[in-house]
C-alpha cells in the first residue's frame, strides 16, 4: 500500500516534466515547425484556397487552444496521422516499438553486464596490468564515433569486402535463426561503443566502494575475500549501478536505435524518427518527444523504487 | 584530563615547499602523467592544424573540384580524392579547424551556462529558484538529443548555428548539476557565513566566493563537453542536421557512407583517423586532469 | 625464561613496515618491538603521524597495501609469525584470535546491511553455527555491551543508532568470538566526552569477563591514565619509552614523555605565563636526521644525542625501557 502511494505521488511529481517537455517540443515544432500550408497546395494558390487549408490545419487557431489540443491528442493517445505516409501514428509505433525493442535489447544487456563483469576484473587486479589494459580499451571505445563502428562493422561483417557472413541490411524476420542473423551486427556495434563508457563507470563506482571504511572492518574481522566482494562491495554499489542502467533505457531504446536502424535499414521507432525529422513530419515527432518523456518519468519512479529494496537507508517520504 | 598531544608542539607555521594548493599538486601529477602528457601534445598538434586553417596557411582548397573522382593517394593527392574529386588531405585539413570550432564554442558556453545555473540553483536551493532550475534541467535531459537538435534546427529556419544551439542547450546540465552538487556543500562553510556577516551582497558571495572553487569541475566537464560535441558533429552531420557550411569529418564520414559500398574507403579512412586521433588525445588528457585533480576519480590509481 | 616466553602473548620485534610516496619509500614504522602479555591493558600513545596506527594495523596485517607494506620484522603470537603467514590463514585469525576496533564508528558498519546479518557473518565465519544459533550469541553479546532491547535492535540498521551504540555494537562484533587481543584504534575520539567515558568502561569490563589483552591506541594521555596499566610512547616511529602509566606518569624517563606531560593544562598552585611546550617540530621522515630523532628539540640533548639514534633498553621484568642516551631519572 505503502508503496502505492509513493509511485502515485512520484508520479503526479512527474506531470511537470511531462508538461515542460511537451510544451517545448510543441513550440519548436509544431508552432515555429514548417508551415505546411504550401505543401498540400499546388501551385498558385489563391488566397483563398491559402486561408481554407490553414484553417483545416488548425494554423489561425490560438497558441493555447493549439497547445490544448495537443496535449488532449497526448492521453488520447491519438496523435493523428503521419504527413508523409498517412498512416496513423499510433499504428505505427505499435508495429516499430517492438521492434526497436527486440533489436536494442540484446545490446543493452550484453553491454551492461561485460561492462559490470570488465570492471569487477579490473578492480580486483586495481593498478595492475590487467586493470590498465582493460582501462586503456575502454578509453579507446569510447573515443571510436558510433557512426564509423557500425560503418566499419558493416564493412567488416557484412560486405563482400569483408567476412561476407551476415545481412548487410534490412529486418525479415521469420525464425529465430533470421533474428540472429539480422541482430548480431547491430548488437555487436553497440556492444563496443557502450562498453568503454560502461567500463569505466563501473569500475570507478566499485573502486569507490572497496575504499569504504566498513570493507576495511569487515577484512578486520576474517571475512573471506569472495564474500567480502560480493555483500560488502557488490551490493553497495548496486545504487550507482541502478540509477546508471535505469536512466540509461530511455536513452538507449531511442537515440541507440535511430543510427542502428536508419543505418542498417530496421524499420524501428528509430528509424521512423529519423525519417521524421528529415521529412519534417511533425506528428510523428510529436509522439515521439512525449512518449520518451513519458517514458523518463516512468523510469525514473522504477529508479526509486528499486533503490528501497537496496537501499534500507532511503524512505518512503 | 583530554591532552591531546598535539598541542606538545609548536604551532610554527610549515615551510613554504610544503603548502600545496589544488592546483600546484595538480600540475606536478600532470606532468608526471605520461599517457596525459602524450594527449596533450597530440591535442596541440590538432590545435596549430587549425590554426593553421584559421589563418588561411592551408587546408583553403577543401571544396575545390581538382582531382579525378577516387583517384588513389599520391603525392599529389595525400589522401586520395573523393567521389567529387575533390583532395581528401584539404578536406581532413579544414575539419580540424571544424572541429576546435564546434567544441571550443559549445564546451566554453555550456560551462559557463552550467557554472551560473548551477551556482544559483545551489546556492538558493530550496527555493523556487532551484526548483524551476532542476525542472528546466529535467526537462532538457528527457527530450532525445537528436530530436531536440531537429526541433531547433526547424524553430531557427535551418541557421547553421542551430546545431550549436542545440549542443550548449543540452549539455549545459551535467555541469549544472554537478556546481550544484559542490556548491550546496560550500555553502555551509564557514567562509560564507564569515562573509555575511560583513554584510557581503549575496551575488558577491555566489560569484567571488563559492564559484572560484568550482573551477576544478568546470575546467574537466568542459574538457569532456569539448569530446562530446565533436563526437556529436559527426551523427548529426550524417543524419544532415550538422554542419552545413565548410566541411567536417562528420561530413566526410556521410559522404562516404555511398562510396564504402563501392569499395573506395580512402575517404572513410582518413576522417575516421584524424576524429578518432583528436577525440582519444583528449580524452586522454581529459583523465589526466581527472585524475590529478581529484583522485578519486576513474583513472587507475 | 621458559616461564616468560611461555607468558607473553604477542611479540613484535624489529617491525618496519614502509609507505611509498612520491619522493620515495617512507618508513612509518621503523623498527621496534614490544611484548604484550595476556589480560593486560597496554597504550599506545603519541601525536598524529607517529606510526601508531601503522602498528595496529600491521598486527593484523591490514596495512593498505599499495602503498604500504611491512618491509622487516616479525610478530609472534601463539607461536605463528604473522608477517609470514598466508593471507587465507590471517583472515582466520582476525576476529577469532585478535581483533580490531576503529576510529569512526559512522562508516564503520554497512549501512546496507542490518546489524544482525554483519554479526553473524562474524560469528558463522569463524564457528561452525546454524543463523539461529549466531543470532541468539549476537544478541547476547549487544546485551553485554549495553545496547538496551536487544533482540529488537538486531534487525536495525547501522544510521538508526547513534555513534556511541555503533561503536559498541563494533566491540560486540570484535568481541563475538572471544580473541586473545582485541587492538582498539583510538575507539572514543570520535564520540563526545560523556559517550567516551561509558565506551571506555565497557571495555575495561568486558576485558575482565573474556580475559583478553587490550591494546588501546590513541593521542589522549588521560584515557592512557584511566584504563591502562603499561603504555608504549611512539615518536617519529620509533620507541621511545615504555612502562608502567604510573612510571611514565611520576618519574617519566624520556625528555618527550615529559615533554608531553607537561603540556597538560592542568590546575596549578600558580599563575604561569605560558602553556609549556615542546618547541620545534617532527622531523621529515624524507630527511629524517643522523642521531636521535628527538634531539634538535632536546633541552637535554648532547653531542653523542646527534650522533646515531639510542635503542630501546629494556630493564627489569615489567618491560619497562626507554631510547635514550641520557634519560631523565
Amino acid at each position: 500500500m505503502e508503496v502505492l502511494q509513493f509511485a502515485i505521488r512520484k508520479l503526479i511529481g512527474g506531470i511537470p516534466l511531462i508538461l515542460g517537455v511537451t510544451f517545448i517540443s510543441f513550440v519548436l515544432m509544431v508552432y515555429y515547425g514548417p508551415d505546411q500550408t504550401f505543401e498540400l497546395l499546388g501551385k498558385n494558390p489563391t488566397a483563398e484556397e491559402i486561408a481554407e487549408v490553414r484553417a483545416e490545419l488548425g494554423y489561425d487557431r490560438p497558441f493555447f487552444v493549439r497547445y490544448g489540443e495537443f496535449l488532449k491528442e497526448l492521453v488520447t493517445l491519438d496523435f493523428g496521422l503521419s504527413d508523409s505516409t498517412g498512416e496513423p501514428v499510433s499504428r505505427m509505433l505499435g508495429r516499430t516499438i517492438p521492434i526497436s525493442l527486440a533489436l536494442v535489447t540484446p545490446g543493452f544487456i550484453l553491454g551492461n553486464l561485460l561492462g559490470v563483469l570488465l570492471a569487477l576484473v579490473a578492480a580486483y587486479n586495481r593498478s595492475g596490468w590487467i586493470d590498465k589494459t582493460i582501462m586503456g580499451f575502454a578509453v579507446v571505445g569510447m573515443s571510436v564515433s558510433f557512426l564509423i563502428v557500425i560503418i566499419a562493422f558493416q564493412i567488416i561483417f557484412s560486405s563482400s569486402y569483408g567476412l561476407d557472413l551476415f545481412p548487410v541490411r534490412g529486418w525479415n524476420i521469420h525464425s529465430v535463426g533470421d533474428y540472429v542473423m539480422y541482430v548480431t551486427v547491430p548488437t555487436l556495434a553497440s556492444v563496443f561503443v557502450a562498453l568503454g563508457y560502461n567500463t569505466r563507470f563501473y569500475r570507478a563506482v566499485l573502486v569507490e566502494e572497496m575504499t569504504r571504511d566498513h570493507v576495511r572492518t569487515a577484512r578486520a574481522f576474517g571475512i573471506s575475500p569472495a564474500k567480502l566482494f560480493y555483500k560488502h562491495i557488490l551490493k553497495n554499489a548496486l545504487i550507482p549501478i541502478i540509477t546508471r542502467v535505469m536512466f540509461s533505457i530511455p536513452l538507449v531504446v531511442i537515440s541507440g536505435s535511430l543510427l542502428i536502424e536508419s543505418y542498417f535499414g530496421i524499420p524501428g521507432v528509430g528509424k521512423i524518427t529519423f525519417d521524421a525529422i528529415t521529412s519534417g513530419d511533425q506528428p510523428v515527432l510529436k509522439a515521439v518527444v512525449s512518449l520518451t518523456a513519458v517514458l523518463f518519468v516512468i523510469t525514473l519512479l522504477l529508479t526509486d523504487i528499486l533503490y528501497r529494496a537496496v537501499d534500507p537507508r532511503v524512505s518512503l517520504k | 584530563m583530554s591532552a591531546p598531544t598535539n598541542a606538545a608542539t609548536s604551532a610554527a607555521t610549515l615551510p613554504d615547499e610544503h603548502h600545496e594548493s589544488i592546483w600546484g599538486k595538480a600540475i606536478y601529477k600532470l606532468r608526471r602523467d605520461r599517457a596525459g602528457m602524450v594527449g596533450f601534445a597530440i591535442v596541440m598538434a590538432y590545435f596549430i592544424a587549425a590554426s593553421g586553417v584559421w589563418l588561411g596557411i592551408w587546408g583553403t582548397h577543401w571544396s575545390d573540384v581538382e582531382g579525378p573522382k577516387w583517384s588513389p593517394m599520391s603525392s599529389e593527392f595525400w589522401f586520395g580524392t573523393n567521389i567529387i574529386g575533390q583532395d581528401i588531405f584539404q578536406r581532413a585539413i579544414y575539419s580540424t579547424k571544424t572541429a576546435f570550432e564546434i567544441g571550443l564554442v559549445v564546451a566554453v558556453l555550456s560551462t559557463l551556462i552550467g557554472a551560473v545555473l548551477g551556482a544559483l540553483a545551489g546556492f538558493f536551493s530550496g527555493t523556487w529558484i532551484d526548483a524551476i532550475i532542476l525542472w528546466i534541467k529535467g526537462v532538457l535531459d528527457s527530450i532525445p538529443f537528436y530530436l531536440f537538435v531537429a526541433a531547433v534546427a526547424f524553430a531557427l529556419q535551418d541557421n547553421p548555428y542551430a546545431m550549436h544551439v542545440a549542443m550548449i542547450s543540452t549539455f549545459w546540465t551535467t555541469t549544472g548539476r554537478l556546481v550544484r552538487g559542490e556548491v550546496i556543500k560550500l555553502r555551509n562553510f564557514e567562509f560564507v557565513e564569515a562573509a555575511k556577516a560583513i554584510g557581503v551582497p549575496q551575488i558577491t558571495i555566489i560569484f567571488r566566493h563559492i564559484l572560484p572553487n568550482t573551477f576544478h569541475i568546470l575546467l574537466v566537464q568542459a574538457t569532456i563537453v569539448f569530446v562530446a560535441a565533436i563526437k556529436s558533429e559527426v551523427i548529426l552531420s550524417f543524419l544532415g542536421l550538422g554542419v552545413q557550411d565548410g566541411v567536417s569529418w562528420g561530413l566526410m564520414i556521410s559522404e562516404s557512407t555511398l562510396e564504402v559500398l563501392a569499395g573506395y574507403f580512402n575517404n572513410f579512412i582518413w576522417a575516421s583517423v584524424l576524429l578518432f586521433g583528436l577525440v582519444m588525445a583528449f580524452n586522454m588528457f581529459s583523465d589526466a586532469l581527472q585524475d590529478a585533480l581529484d583522485p578519486k576519480k576513474v583513472a587507475a590509481p | 625464561m621458559t616461564d616468560e616466553v611461555a607468558k607473553t602473548l604477542l611479540s613484535v620485534r624489529n617491525l618496519v613496515v614502509e609507505f611509498d610516496t612520491r619522493f620515495g619509500p617512507v618508513r612509518a614504522v621503523d623498527d621496534i618491538s614490544f611484548d604484550i602479555f595476556p589480560n593486560e591493558t597496554v597504550g599506545i600513545v603519541g601525536e598524529s603521524g607517529c606510526g601508531k596506527t601503522v602498528t595496529g594495523l600491521s598486527l593484523l596485517r591490514l596495512v593498505p597495501s599499495p602503498p604500504g607494506r611491512i618491509v622487516q620484522g616479525s610478530i609472534i603470537l601463539n607461536g605463528n609469525d604473522l608477517v609470514q603467514l598466508p593471507e587465507n590463514d590471517m583472515a582466520q585469525l582476525r576476529g577469532d584470535d585478535i581483533s580490531m576496533i576503529f576510529q569512526e564508528p559512522m562508516t564503520a558498519l554497512n549501512p546496507v546491511l542490518s546489524l544482525g546479518t554483519q554479526m553473524t557473518d562474524v560469528l558463522r565465519q569463524h564457528r561452525k553455527m546454524t543463523k539461529r544459533e549466531a543470532r541468539d550469541v549476537a544478541i547476547d553479546m549487544l546485551a553485554k555491551v549495553g545496547i538496551p532491547v536487544p533482540e529488537k535492535r538486531i534487525d536495525e540498521y547501522p544510521h538508526e543508532l547513534s555513534g556511541g551504540m555503533r561503536q559498541r555494537v563494533m566491540i560486540a562484533m570484535a568481541l563475538s568470538c572471544n580473541p586473545k587481543l582485541l587492538v582498539a584504534d583510538e575507539p572514543t575520539t570520535a564520540l563526545d566526552v560523556t559517550t567516551q567515558a561509558q565506551v571506555l568502561e565497557q571495555i575495561v569490563e568486558l576485558q575482565e569477563e573474556f580475559h583478553m589483552a587490550v591494546i588501546l591506541i590513541t593521542h589522549d594521555l588521560g584515557v592512557i591514565a584511566e584504563t591502562c596499566q603499561r603504555a608504549i610512547v611512539m615518536y617519529c616511529g620509533n620507541i621511545v619509552e615504555t612502562g608502567t602509566v604510573e612510571d611514565l606518569f611520576e618519574r617519566p624517563r624520556h625528555p618527550y614523555t615529559k615533554g608531553l606531560l607537561e603540556s597538560i593544562p592542568r590546575l596549578r598552585d600558580e599563575r604561569i605565563a605560558e602553556l609549556p611546550i615542546i618547541p620545534g617540530m617532527v622531523p621529515d621522515l624524507l630527511s629524517l636526521p643522523a642521531g636521535c630523532r628527538f634531539a634538535d628539540r632536546c633541552k637535554y640533548a648532547q653531542a653523542d644525542c646527534l650522533q646515531t639514534p639510542p635503542r630501546l633498553e629494556s630493564s627489569g621484568d615489567t618491560g619497562s625501557g626507554v631510547a635514550c642516551y641520557h634519560p631523565l631519572n
